[in-house]
């Protein structure tokens, strides 16, 4: 998996982060860069979409009551993308945490987007 | 900070959750009007079985409409799994039933867009359903009068072969 080396002169805000990554944003490339299990990954509109839907696909509660001999991990591929993620059960929570608070953070900024900036411009 | 995703996408993501939802139940809709015409067509009840076929492809559009819209919006539109098809009635009557309960809840469904919609300000959409509630008027009416066929002929004798011939006639002119 690659791993992606932010340009110094691109500006990052972040955008939410817990004990175990973050997620900051580029207004200038519209994108997100997100920071976890080790890897910087960039991820534009498309694909962190899909990245959302991946992660929230995933079965936490069957993986926990599976007593198949198979180890514990999952692969996060997502489709037309350079990123591939092989997780564990505790970094998939992990990693679900992250992705739930980054889009609550998103839908937060979106609202006063809506009901204040937009009002004042 | 900007917000890349309104750029992107003119739906939040709960109405493009609830648009795709309906996407599905339209296609469920269209497929249980096939059912519904080939149940018909093999009890020898032609003109129901042809308007049945109509009412299949009035629910294809409607979801193709919805579809298209969601992606016009910048959102991502899910090509719907359809299972559980009723195939089986147990009388030419359950069948109209069922039509008109089905209709119900397509409108149902709608109206809790609607009220979503309104809660988040979303008055594009809003605008694009009312589309779908001049229709639904029209879906419900019709299944509401092919259902009385059956109380004001009866079923008796040839009732059931006269129901038949009238619901092909059954039309929705109102202009208001």
């Amino acid at each position: 998996m690659q791993n992606v080396a932010v340009a110094p002169s691109v500006e990052l805000l972040e955008v939410f982060q817990t004990r175990n990554g973050s997620v900051s944003q580029s207004d200038s490339q519209k994108c997100w860069y997100v920071n976890f299990a080790g890897h910087h990954n960039r991820f534009d509109y498309r694909s962190i979409m899909k990245l959302r839907k991946a992660i929230y696909g995933i079965d936490i509660e069957a993986l926990l009551l599976s007593s198949d001999k198979a180890p514990d991990v999952e692969i996060v591929f997502i489709c037309a993308c350079d990123h591939c993620y092989v997780l564990t059960l505790l970094e998939i929570i992990a990693f679900k945490e992250l992705i739930e608070g980054t889009f609550v953070m998103l839908e937060l900024n979106r609202i006063l987007h809506d009901r204040v900036y937009s009002l004042i411009a | 900070m900007k917000d890349i995703i309104r750029v992107k996408c003119l739906l939040s993501t709960e109405v493009e959750r609830l648009l795709n939802q309906q996407i599905k139940k339209e296609a469920q809709s269209s497929s249980a009007y096939l059912a519904m015409a080939s149940w018909c067509n093999q009890h020898g009840y032609d003109f129901s079985s042809d308007y049945f076929f109509k009412q299949s492809d009035e629910e294809r559009q409607h979801q193709l409409k919805i579809y298209k819209y969601v992606l016009d919006m910048g959102g991502t539109a899910i090509s719907p799994e359809v299972s559980n098809i009723k195939i089986e009635y147990n009388s030419f009557r359950e069948v109209f039933e069922e039509a008109l309960d089905q209709e119900i809840s397509v409108t149902q469904s709608l109206k809790n867009i609607a009220a979503n919609c309104h809660k988040e300000q979303d008055y594009i959409t809003v605008e694009f359903l009312n589309w779908f509630f001049k229709e639904q008027r029209e879906e419900e009416y019709k299944a509401r009068r092919a259902l009385e066929l059956f109380d004001v002929i009866g079923e008796e004798g040839t009732g059931r072969w006269q129901i038949d011939k009238h619901v092909g006639g059954i039309v929705y002119d109102s202009e208001a």
